[in-house]
């Protein structure tokens, strides 16, 4: 009985660590995250030239970015965002601060790193929960 | 008198090119765009990056990547991408339609306008006819386009019925 009861107890704490781990469980941080290099051209050249195939690359990693901000603004959530231009007009690589980066203006050269969520032709490859690095 | 009909064809032509090119486009590239089960609370879910355009005539897109999608739990966002979504099979989502109302809209004017919007689905895989009621504010000549409609998530082959069978879609996209 003494086995029956310890084996329900161990299971009952199990069971509720298991629920508390699932409800709290932390979501990614980048920050920690080893990026991988590339400019705003050679993301968007991937997609634009092969999207299954830098899909498989680059869907849910860190993407580390450096180059010059085409523009700076703040999205309906309050978060910032930075745009870098690639050689189409129409396309930008879409980047979202998930902590503050402080004043950016067009024109500064940053180093950013966030997740890439993939593409959307004719106007971005979309990066967010992102850092500033530099 | 063959030259003269080829003349009209060609300015006819100039003319309907000189139409099309003179549509003032608004976009944005950071709408949002919720995702929200009608009966469960927790089950929620933001997305910031929704590019979408719309034309002066009432064409109407938008395009979002399902992985854009936060939760307040990271485990209900990992669920909703990998077992019910397939968000690497399916990374996006797209909508394309039009105002159906779109001469009540004067973009001149600053107001707030009530619009129908009708259009194609495209989720999972899978499209749908979908329309909706919304609205276009036009405030310093920027528009900000809201609406707010029901679907059931088996019409896109998605399955998860302990989860929800519904969800509703908000929409909240302020244009440049």
């Amino acid at each position: 009985m003494k086995i029956l009861l310890s084996i329900a107890g161990i299971g009952l704490i199990a069971g509720l660590l298991l629920l508390y781990w699932i409800f709290n469980k932390p979501h990614r941080d980048v920050a920690k995250e080893k990026g991988i290099e590339l400019t705003a051209q050679q993301l968007y050249d991937a997609f634009k030239t092969n999207e299954a195939q830098a899909n498989s690359l680059y869907l849910d990693k860190a993407i580390q970015l450096n180059g010059t901000v085409a523009d700076f603004s703040t999205n309906q959530a309050g978060q910032k965002v930075v745009n870098f231009s690639t050689n189409d007009p129409l396309v930008m690589i879409n980047c979202t601060f998930k902590t503050d980066p402080g004043d950016l203006k067009t024109g500064d050269t940053i180093t950013f790193k966030g997740i890439c969520t993939g593409y959307i032709p004719d106007a971005n490859v979309v990066i967010n929960e992102g850092v500033l690095i530099k | 008198m063959k030259n003269f009909y080829l003349t009209l064809v060609a300015l006819c032509f100039l003319f309907t090119v000189n139409q099309i090119s003179a549509q003032k486009t608004f976009g944005t590239r950071n709408g949002q765009i919720i995702f929200q089960s009608p009966s469960d609370e927790d089950v929620k879910a933001i997305n910031n990056e929704v590019s979408s355009r719309l034309l002066e005539n009432g064409t109407l897109s938008f395009s979002l990547l399902i992985k854009g999608f936060k939760f307040k739990m990271a485990e209900m966002q990992d669920h909703f991408n990998t077992q019910y979504l397939q968000s690497n099979q399916f990374p996006r989502a797209d909508f394309k339609g039009a105002i159906t109302n779109i001469s009540s809209v004067n973009f001149a004017k600053d107001g707030n306008y009530p619009v129908q919007v009708k259009g194609d689905l495209t989720l999972h895989g899978v499209t749908r006819p979908v329309s909706s009621n919304g609205s276009i504010q036009i405030a310093k000549g920027k528009p900000l386009a809201k609406a707010n409609f029901t679907i059931l998530i088996k019409d896109f082959g998605v399955n998860a019925p302990e989860v929800t069978e519904k969800v509703t879609i908000t929409v909240n996209c302020q244009y440049q």
